[in-house]
């Protein structure tokens, strides 16, 4: 344990070392934030607007919460894993007495941790400058729900993300377009981060309530706006429970696959 | 003495995708792979005892780099079996890794915008070394490789000698009993190479540590290895001491001779092969069962003063090694 603690701590200190660009990093952030408020801010400038079921103060707070839960779920520096195996800098981790998948997620941890605690400060400012109609949930109940999908959403995309990767095994150039595809494309889009599932046609909103990637964000969100409730969020949590065990069990395997196909190319 | 490492009759075969020059080979290639074999490794054998220093050696591609990654467990043999410190590499298991270290030349497990203690802190870690024994280890490397003043500066501002020491004193912290160098004076400047050099020599006999390193730099074999494998084409062709290298793959001898005066020195060519001629030196290659012979025709033939024969050098040998033009 000690030994992912160091690893932790070298995250941690490594992301502060370009200063500027950290500062940058954050300023986009707080521009993202006034740019979406006011987004939405214009499009519900009438009181009386609903659209697909969401007022002024409901889309609000759904757009903020996909911007913290997405902080949290989708900073993950795991991605670096394919250009790790592409570039033979894997072997560099494969030499040592440690296991590679915990090395990344105790720096998928630490950078979450980073843009976490950032993140809260910058909401807590701007909500005073802003003073957004925000919806705070109060029901203790809801809440740990909400952190238990919050971390099922962390494991279901680490997974995801290490699953992705290991296709660099086989096909290194084809790994930047798996990217693409996969964390772009299907995760931004079916993940709920673009647009709440539930504008969807019901039968789709039905296939894609069993795919793996509404539970990054949209369901997490949901259950913390009080929008997903009782049994619907026990579900919720099982098909997200059992999405995290086929995924691991799939990154194992094709992980195991994988190393048997290393050629540690590179020097 | 024990066996640290045993490989039996190893294979690795690589697939490589071909390409056509050119953006339409790219294109040609996305619609049509193909694929080629590769055979790095074509069956090597041999062992290595605890505590020896071998020197791998062999043209480029010839397998050496290949045989390092699958003794450190990188590399998952297509056949054969492979065994260090009684151990299979493939397994990785922590009580393996902790006791082994391979240090390439060219890459680099620093962490490059950060000082170099914080990887070595970092591997303190990782490797579970009790902080005394740590602190211990780090000094006897800082001293011996000169680099205390550089720990706390960042990598990326490092040269790429002072970085490979840093990558060297990184890779030994918890003490390996097997080491596997790879091209380890690579890009070094002659001092740092022959600092390089002392280090490993020290490292070897201080601690018995076995070491298996590969290299093209003629210093660093001649001075180090005591043993050498030659390997070329991913099969072995010689496996013992540096000096039965010659025996076993000079073909010729060479004799020295001076002579009084610069009579008939156009018929020297019916001696040998006449590879310098600056009167009154003269060198002359005869093949090796023809050396009494030649010798004694020209002490008859020629004014010699003074003869020697003697052995082609070793480098000679090696070069050949390297240029691949050894054959069994």
């Amino acid at each position: 344990m000690k030994k992912y603690l160091q690893i932790f701590k070298i995250s941690f200190q490594e992301e502060f070392v370009y200063k500027l660009n950290f500062v940058m990093w954050r300023v986009r952030n707080v521009f993202q934030i006034f740019l979406t408020f006011f987004l939405w801010s214009t499009v519900f400038a009438n009181p009386q607007t609903v659209i697909f079921g969401y007022d002024r103060s409901k889309i609000l707070t759904y757009v903020f919460g996909i911007m913290i839960v997405r902080a949290l779920v989708m900073s993950a520096r795991a991605a670096d894993i394919s250009s790790d195996i592409a570039q033979g800098d894997l072997s560099n981790y494969l030499l040592k007495p440690m296991t590679y998948f915990k090395y990344w997620f105790t720096r998928d941890v630490s950078s979450k941790a980073l843009n976490l605690v950032f993140a809260a400060v910058e909401f807590a400012l701007l909500f005073v400058i802003l003073q957004p109609p925000f919806y705070f949930q109060a029901n203790p109940v809801i809440l740990v729900l909400f952190f238990v999908s919050i971390i099922l959403a962390v494991l279901i995309y680490f997974f995801i993300l290490i699953l992705v990767s290991s296709l660099t095994f086989w096909a290194p150039e084809l790994s930047w377009g798996g990217h693409f595809l996969i964390t772009i494309v299907i995760v931004e889009a079916l993940s709920g981060a673009l647009f709440p599932i539930n504008i969807l046609p019901i039968t789709f909103q039905y296939i894609v309530m069993a795919t793996p990637f509404p539970y990054l964000i949209y369901f997490p969100v949901q259950v913390y706006l009080g929008n997903i409730t009782g049994q619907a969020v026990l579900g919720g949590l099982m098909i997200a429970s059992a999405w995290c065990g086929i995924l691991w069990l799939g990154m194992n395997f094709i992980w195991q696959k994988g190393l048997k196909a290393y050629e540690s190319t590179g020097r | 003495m024990d066996k640290a490492v045993i490989v039996d009759r190893l294979v690795k075969d690589f697939e490589v995708p071909q390409k056509e020059p050119g953006l339409s080979g790219a294109i040609k290639s996305l619609f049509s792979p193909k694929k080629k074999t590769i055979h790095a490794l074509r069956g090597i054998s041999f062992t290595i005892q605890s505590g020896e220093l071998v020197g791998f050696i062999g043209p480029n591609g010839a397998g050496k780099t290949t045989t390092l990654k699958t003794l450190s467990g990188l590399l998952y043999p297509s056949s054969g079996f492979v065994e260090v410190l009684e151990h299979d590499p493939w397994d990785r298991a922590p009580e393996y890794l902790k006791q082994i270290a391979l240090v390439m030349g060219q890459k680099n497990q620093l962490w490059w915008d950060l000082p170099a203690i914080e990887t070595f802190e970092l591997n303190r870690a990782i490797y579970e070394i009790p902080t005394k024994t740590y602190n211990e280890n780090l000094k006897e490397l800082v001293d011996l490789l000169e680099i205390g003043k550089l720990i706390n500066t960042p990598v990326r501002k490092l040269s790429l000698g002072q970085r490979m020491r840093m990558e060297l004193t990184a890779a030994l912290l918890h003490k390996p009993k097997v080491l596997f160098l790879d091209e380890p004076t690579i890009g070094l400047d002659i001092i740092a190479q022959q600092k390089m050099r002392d280090f490993i020599y020290d490292y070897n006999t201080r601690f018995g540590a076995t070491i298996i390193l590969t290299s093209h730099n003629m210093d660093d074999l001649t001075n180090l290895a005591r043993r050498v494998i030659v390997i070329d084409e991913g099969t072995l062709l010689f496996d013992g001491a540096l000096e039965e290298l010659v025996d076993k793959f000079a073909k010729e001898k060479i004799i020295k001779a001076r002579l009084a005066n610069g009579e008939n020195l156009k018929d020297l060519g019916r001696i040998g092969k006449v590879k310098k001629l600056a009167f009154p030196e003269v060198i002359i290659a005869v093949p090796r069962e023809a050396t009494a012979v030649a010798a004694s025709e020209l002490l008859q033939n020629f004014p010699v003063e003074d003869l020697t024969i003697e052995e082609i050098p070793i480098e000679d040998i090696i070069r050949k090694v390297f240029r691949g033009e050894l054959t069994r």
